[in-house]
């Protein structure tokens, strides 16, 4: 039996243990275990596993996903998005969706310090449904649009998404994150445009709420100088070579809880909250990239990834076609399995496809996670439908139906990035030579 | 265990920051850059069983949730077995690893600090978690009754 056969019964392995309801980590785990045991023997596979788990749970690389995990959590549990909501609010609610638009750019500016894309749903959902209910706005317009906006801070740095891309590929998580900058505005601008267009075509969907005083809304600025600083100093410090990115995720964190404290938000139930949201969230990211490590050493072997780029390089046909064909892989698949673990599992095998087709791994980074973001809201596996759904208590159904617009813009922007990489390496391209 | 894991996590934060601040001085803690590894490894194993007993790890459920009951409990009762499989498989091999580390004399580079504690650490939460799994199999056994 050749290595490409093993390769493929591995892969076909692999989904079937998913299809059985396997862990996904745990799954990677046994598959790549059983590879590795056929093809070189068990004793090597024994070895491999215990190796794979040892060095990525105590790797220091690694250790930056807790970190930023944190950073995100405890802005959640410490009300950061309360006060940059009542801001956006100020300076928006008048006008028609405003509250809605007010929520995009409150939700941008969290993106800022939160990277986590559930947290944000749930965050937003807490906050701004209410207020939106208050003044009569549709709940298809209010839960669409907070399931939506959660899924910014995927592209926006600090994304956990970005950070566990960069580790995959051993790309800089610097470059990714600025990378992600000016893409993840336009998206959100999309967000922005899409609720205008939607409230003046019919505006009884998001009726006008109060006009603040110019007063009212410069003191409510405060909250979002200080998240705007943080965002320097983690971003910036982490550009300039300053801080490693463990080292950035830790002062932001350390930022953030003093941020919290001095407004009085944060306490130790709130904090002990927040780091137990972290554990878990970073247990199980963890053990998807231990899972994808020794799956990946399997690959390696048999050198699957370099086969499937060969093959696809074969087909006679336009390099974009074969990014489209990539794409519709990750869409596809991010349907059946939560988007970050396809991303997980698919990574290593489309990136020497990538690379070898001619394309910057940074811009990739950018598309792949574009696609997470579209993947998080597309039905079946739309998980921030099912957080919103859950926490503002309206039918799954309802989110969805609110969430289709902003998925066409979003297809509209992952289009134009794809054709201009530009708008996606300019800034890396302009900071970090 | 969550305990450890979120001191662990709190603790290498901390640690960090003040490794940064102190750093500004020419004052930097040394070895950070291997304690904070060491404390990664004890944060994100010690955190394993909490996940799985609250059903944290990712999987997909898209075939089995269309399974009749009796099914699901058939293929909820493999899936256990399997995730003991290779729990045990990591638990036996890192404990030996562990012991490999402790013949040779592995120690961390800067402060010198042998390895093979975090390794046998590894192990014994790998094998909390096959108890985990095992319980979880009678207690959703339990609940099907």
């Amino acid at each position: 039996m050749t290595f490409g056969t093993i390769g493929l019964l591995v892969i076909l392995l692999l989904f079937g243990l998913f299809a059985l309801g396997l862990e996904i980590g745990f799954a990677m785990a046994l598959a790549g275990f059983i590879g590795f045991a056929a093809i070189v023997n068990v004793d090597a596979a024994l070895n491999l596993v215990a190796k794979d788990i040892y060095s990525v749970l105590s790797s220091y690389g690694f250790t930056v996903i807790p970190m930023f995990v944190l950073m995100g959590q405890v802005g959640a549990s410490g009300g950061v998005a309360r006060g940059l909501y009542d801001s956006a609010y100020k300076f928006l609610g008048h006008v028609p969706g405003g509250l809605a638009i007010g929520t995009v750019a409150a939700a941008t500016a969290f993106k800022a310090i939160c990277g986590s894309s559930p947290a944000t749903a749930a965050t937003f959902a807490t906050i701004a449904v209410p207020e939106m209910d208050r003044y009569n706005y549709d709940k298809r317009l209010s839960c669409g649009t907070v399931a939506t906006v959660g899924t910014l801070g995927i592209l926006i740095p600090p994304s956990v998404v970005l950070i566990i891309y960069g580790i995959l590929t051993e790309t800089s998580i610097g470059r990714l994150f600025l990378a992600g900058i000016v893409p993840g505005l336009m998206i959100a601008a999309s967000f922005a445009i899409t609720l205008y267009g939607w409230c003046k075509v019919n505006p009884e969907l998001g009726p006008k709420g109060d006009r603040s005083t110019w007063r009212e809304r410069f003191a409510s600025l405060p909250p979002v100088l200080g998240v705007i600083i943080i965002f320097i100093l983690v971003v910036g410090g982490l550009m300039q070579g300053f801080f490693t990115p463990t080292e950035a995720g830790s002062v932001g964190t350390f930022a953030v809880l003093l941020l919290t404290l001095a407004k009085r938000d944060m306490n130790m139930k709130r904090f002990v909250q927040a780091i137990m949201e972290t554990l878990r969230i970073a247990c199980m990211v963890i053990m998807l990239i231990a899972g994808a490590t020794i799956l990946s050493h399997f690959f390696a072997v048999t050198r699957t990834p370099y086969l499937v780029a060969t093959w696809l390089e074969s087909l006679e046909v336009h390099r974009m076609v074969i990014m489209f064909i990539i794409i519709a892989v990750y869409l596809i698949g991010g349907s059946f399995i939560e988007d970050l673990a396809f991303l997980i599992v698919a990574t290593p095998i489309f990136l020497p496809v990538v690379l070898k087709l001619g394309y910057d791994p940074v811009w990739f980074g950018v598309i792949v996670s574009v696609v997470t973001m579209i993947g998080v809201i597309l039905p079946p596996m739309a998980i921030n439908a099912f957080v919103v759904s859950g926490v503002a208590r309206v039918p799954v159904s309802t989110v969805y139906s609110g969430i289709y617009p902003y998925i066409i813009g979003m297809s509209l922007c992952l289009v134009i990035l794809l054709f201009f990489p530009e708008i996606s390496l300019w800034l890396p391209g302009m900071f970090m030579k | 265990m969550y305990v450890i894991a979120g001191c662990a996590l709190a603790g290498s934060m901390f640690l960090t920051v003040a490794d940064v601040i102190l750093r500004t001085f020419k004052r930097p803690i040394l070895g950070t850059y291997e304690l904070v590894g060491l404390l990664g490894a004890i944060t994100i194993a010690f955190a394993i069983p909490q996940t799985t007993r609250v059903r944290g790890h990712v999987l997909m459920d898209f075939v089995t949730s269309r399974l009749p009951k009796a099914g699901q409990m058939v293929l909820y009762v493999l899936t256990r077995l399997l995730a003991i499989a290779i729990f045990w498989i990591m638990a036996s091999n890192l404990w030996s690893l562990g012991n490999d580390y402790k013949k040779v004399g592995e120690v961390t580079l800067t402060l010198q600090l042998p390895v093979y504690p975090i390794a046998w650490c590894l192990a014994a939460c790998c094998l909390v978690e096959c108890i985990v799994l095992l319980w979880d199999i009678f207690e959703h056994k339990g609940a099907q009754e």
